[in-house]
């Protein structure tokens, strides 16, 4: 259990900054995911906190203690690696008992030690086999056991699940999850994948350009992003990003604007600042699942073109210029029967509406 | 896949080909050492041999210095072997893992030195050797063998480390192994398969050397198979039988190391032929 | 990272060191005895500058061994290159027993060079080998036919000889290019309806050439270099018509007691050498560029 704190930290590979000006803090025992997309520079972060990969300029500092150019394994960290990087030649036992031979533990000690984090992972029936007879979760689960017993402040994951199929990846996340309200440990988890990261963190890092975009939970990321990056990557499907004119003020300070591609007019929607100037155009952001059957209370209608529709089974989603810009996205629920071609009559409630400029900050 | 019946055809034949062009030779090679003096010189000869006699063999082993050659041989191809891995496989993982300044020149420098014409650094080491007093001894053999086998050892090796994935490590540094302890624990037996390749190629080339043998050494009992067997090949009338058997038995250590762990050298080659 | 440093300098310091003692500071020797008078070896020298340079340059017997080692690279890689090309197409099939074949192809490359001369001598010879025979038998020739005893035939079958022994070699780096174009770009292109020989053309040819070109490089550097084969089969005869420059660098040194001359000869022999891996390199990396 430790605290983390990350201060200005930069690292370029010659002319290319790849991590530019990082801060950011970690508390004890939280479970912090860093999302974003790839080359966004957030496993470099990861294997920076690792010792990995040096830091150009900056801090990092585990419980007050500075260790930035210190040996990796001097951090009292421990990593889960996306491919697990078992060591073939090894078995299960030798392979968790490493790292305390390293730091000297004697044999009979380690045996007992290994046993114990065999069994938080019910690994004991596998001590003795190699790698390869695993299977992919019984390997992931070897990797995290390899971390656990040596007792590390901060667990550290890059993109564990990646390598798992779609079943086997919902229940290692539970157990990923169990872990850490067991155990209590600080966590770091790396990840493309959106869900796991809305499930697993106490507090989401997103990641752009080696840039800390927004740092918040999952809630608030999804519920008040900071610009149209944040809001377009954390949700699924995509949030609707269309374009809208602003045409005057209401009383209580909420911006009206047409919207011609949707054929709104006096489209009332609460800027995040009450009195913050408007532009003349921005865009307007609608997840897909804010769309709601038409002639709801307090919601505008709109008529939908059906260019495309996925059935999903519980819900669907239609496309209304598929694989053009500006195709919106809808989710809808309870028909089935619905086709490409014609109209569908939907409504947007102003309440769940995003302002964002044109250049793609938060209104 | 299906295969067409031409393409079938043309395949069969391109096999038939390579099988005797390199099967035949070898064959003809050791079923001759097995067979009498009028057999081999026959003017018609036979594919399979008509008589069976051991006297060629018997001869090799007992008349001539042969045995003292394949124990110079094996002693020389054994030794430089030990050394070259003992030189190579840290070099090599050096040059594959571990930042030190010029290391991409150096390395550079060492694949150019495995295309360098050997004959001609001959002359000035005859010099070399001859003011230290290593003239006339296998130890001059074992220091040439391992220098010859060392660049394209260093280039071997470091593909083979190069295979190994890098997270690997990553998580044995992460568990506090210091780079020895990496090299020793978790790279080394991870490419067995690229040691013993390497092995194999410096048992060859040192098995096989002649130039450095024919000049380096002087005394008959310090000669090495090739080049004692070639001083064979003039000193009697010719004798095939002679020359037959011998051949044969400077083939089979090589053809035995070969059998056990060829496969791997082979891999070992390709590997290292698409990095 | 300083102690990195260090421990990486003890790693590579005994390989390097094995390496500039036994190959860098002869090189410097030999450039050094290039200009001394030295005639055997532990006889003491006189500087002559570059005599020796201007010596050989003006010895005709210098030039024909460069035309003799010009003929001896270029007939190698072209004969080599088909034969590779030919046994690396056969061994990238699946047919039974494709397996030991990838292993074994490589005989010829293991054994002694003792060995190889004794096999090809005696199938050579007029008396007792197998080939005069056979050629007799199908009609090709009236009678035996001395393969070593005309300075042409003797240098087309020393290449033959050096081809036998390095193809197999060539065929698996080869084999290693052509394992790595991906099984669905033919599939691919059957289902585009290309033929064999159009898959051939079209697919396998062009992902294949820059490996090509790279190997024919290295052969060609290669076979530069190759003394024994020549020297255990026909010693630079007959009347010459073998003696390449790495024979006449042997000759002059062992045989005509002149080591400084040897050594020029060697000095402008890897001047030579350098000066084709320069030129190779760069146009390697040119058509690797323009692809």
């Amino acid at each position: 259990m430790a605290e983390l704190s990350i201060r200005g930290v930069r690292k370029s590979f010659g002319e290319t900054e790849v991590i530019r000006n990082v801060d950011l803090s970690v508390g004890n025992g939280e479970f912090v995911v860093f999302v974003g997309p790839s080359g966004c520079g957030k496993s470099t972060l990861l294997r920076m906190i690792a010792g990995l990969e040096n830091v150009t300029s900056g801090t990092i500092s585990i419980d007050g203690a500075d260790v930035t150019h210190a040996d990796p394994s001097k951090r009292g960290i421990a990593m889960v690696f996306q491919t697990y990087a078992l060591y073939p030649h090894m078995t299960v036992e030798e392979n968790m008992g490493f790292g305390l031979e390293m730091a000297g533990i004697p044999a009979d000690e380690r045996k007992r030690m290994v046993r114990r984090a065999a069994e938080t992972l019910h690994l004991e029936t596998y001590l003795a086999r190699k790698p390869k007879q695993l299977s992919g979760g019984q390997r992931q689960r070897v990797a995290i056991g390899r971390a656990i017993v040596r007792d590390p402040k901060i667990f550290l994951f890059d993109e564990p699940l990646s390598n798992l199929d779609a079943e086997l990846r919902v229940r290692m996340r539970i157990e990923i999850a169990k872990l850490h309200a067991d155990l209590g440990a600080t966590m770091i988890y790396v990840t493309h994948d959106q869900v796991e990261a809305m499930t697993l963190a106490s507090r989401i890092v997103v990641l752009r350009d080696g840039r800390i975009e927004q740092v918040g939970t999952p809630l608030e990321l999804y519920n008040n992003p900071d610009n149209q990056f944040v809001a377009g990557f954390i949700g699924s499907p995509k949030m609707n990003f269309v374009p809208a004119r602003v045409t005057g003020r209401t009383e209580d300070g909420a911006v009206k604007l047409a919207v011609d591609s949707l054929g709104l007019a006096e489209f009332a929607v609460m800027p995040r600042e009450r009195n913050a100037t408007m532009p003349e155009t921005l865009s307007i952001g609608i997840r897909p699942e804010h769309f709601l059957p038409p002639g709801t209370d307090g919601a505008m209608d709109v008529s939908l073109g059906l260019g495309a529709v996925e059935h999903l089974g519980g819900v669907s989603y239609i496309y209304t210029e598929p694989g053009r810009d500006g195709s919106l996205t809808a989710e809808v629920r309870g028909l089935p029967g619905l086709k490409a071609g014609g109209l569908l009559p939907l409504a947007v409630n102003p309440d769940t509406c995003l302002l964002f400029s044109t250049e793609g900050a938060r209104l | 896949m299906k295969r067409s019946l031409p393409a079938t055809l043309l395949l069969g034949l391109s096999g038939l080909f390579l099988l005797l062009l390199i099967g035949m030779p070898f064959w003809w090679v050791v079923t001759g050492s097995f067979k009498l003096p009028q057999e081999i010189i026959a003017r018609v000869p036979t594919m399979v041999p008509h008589s069976f006699t051991l006297q060629h063999f018997a001869k090799l082993l007992s008349g001539s210095d042969y045995p003292v050659y394949m124990i110079n041989s094996l002693l020389v191809a054994g030794i430089s072997t030990a050394i070259t891995l003992v030189l190579s496989v840290p070099a090599a993982y050096a040059f594959f893992r571990l930042a030190f300044p010029g290391r991409e020149a150096l390395y550079r420098i060492i694949l150019l030195a495995y295309a360098f014409p050997s004959i001609v650094v001959l002359i000035p080491l005859f010099g070399m050797f001859a003011r230290i007093g290593l003239i006339d001894t296998l130890a001059a053999l074992v220091i040439i063998n391992v220098t010859f086998a060392l660049p394209f050892s260093i280039w071997m090796l470091r593909s083979f480390f190069a295979s190994v994935p890098k997270e690997i490590e990553e998580a044995a540094l992460m568990d506090g192994a210091p780079p020895t302890v990496i090299l020793r624990r978790i790279m080394i037996p991870l490419i067995a398969p690229g040691i013993a390749s390497v092995g194999i190629f410096a048992f060859i080339s040192a098995w096989t050397e002649y130039v450095f043998a024919s000049v380096l050494i002087l005394s008959d009992a310090k000669r090495t198979v090739p080049v004692g067997f070639s001083g064979i090949i003039g000193q009697y009338q010719i004798d095939w039988g002679l020359l037959l058997s011998g051949a044969s038995l400077a083939v089979l250590p090589v053809v035995i190391l070969f059998a056990l762990v060829g496969r791997w050298f082979v891999s070992g080659l390709t590997e290292g032929a698409v990095k | 990272m300083q102690k990195s440093r260090s421990l990486a300098f003890a790693f590579v310091a005994p390989a390097l060191l094995v390496l500039a003692a036994i190959l860098g500071w002869p090189l410097v020797s030999a450039v050094l005895l290039s200009l001394q008078d030295v005639r055997t070896i532990g006889s003491q020298g006189q500087w002559v500058g570059f005599t020796n340079y201007s010596t050989v340059i003006s010895n005709p017997m210098f030039w024909t061994s460069v035309g003799m080692s010009i003929v001896w690279v270029v007939a190698n890689a072209a004969l080599q290159t088909v034969l590779a090309l030919m046994a690396a197409l056969t061994l990238n099939q699946n047919f039974p027993g494709v397996k030991i074949a990838r292993t074994w192809i490589i005989l010829t490359w293991i054994v002694p060079t003792v060995v190889v001369v004794i096999i090809w001598r005696w199938l050579f010879s007029t008396s007792g080998g197998m080939i005069n025979p056979l050629m007799m038998q199908t009609g090709i020739v009236s009678r035996p036919v001395g393969f070593f005893s005309t300075p042409w035939t003797a240098m087309a079958t020393l290449i033959f000889i050096n081809s036998w022994r390095w193809f197999p070699f060539i065929a698996l780096m080869m084999l290693a290019g052509l394992t790595r174009i991906p099984a669905d770009l033919y599939e691919a292109a059957r289902i585009d309806g290309a033929n064999g020989w159009k898959r051939f053309t079209r697919i396998t040819w062009p992902l294949l050439a820059p490996t090509l070109g790279v190997l024919t490089v290295v052969g060609t550097l290669l076979s530069f270099n190759v003394f024994d084969i020549i020297w255990l089969l026909t010693a630079g005869g007959p009347a010459g018509g073998t003696r390449t420059l790495p024979v006449m660098i042997y000759e002059t040194a062992f045989k005509g007691y002149k080591l400084s001359e040897a050594a020029t000869i060697s000095v402008l022999a890897t001047m030579l050498l350098m000066a084709f891996a320069l030129v190779a390199t760069r146009w390697l990396a040119k058509e690797g560029d323009s692809r």
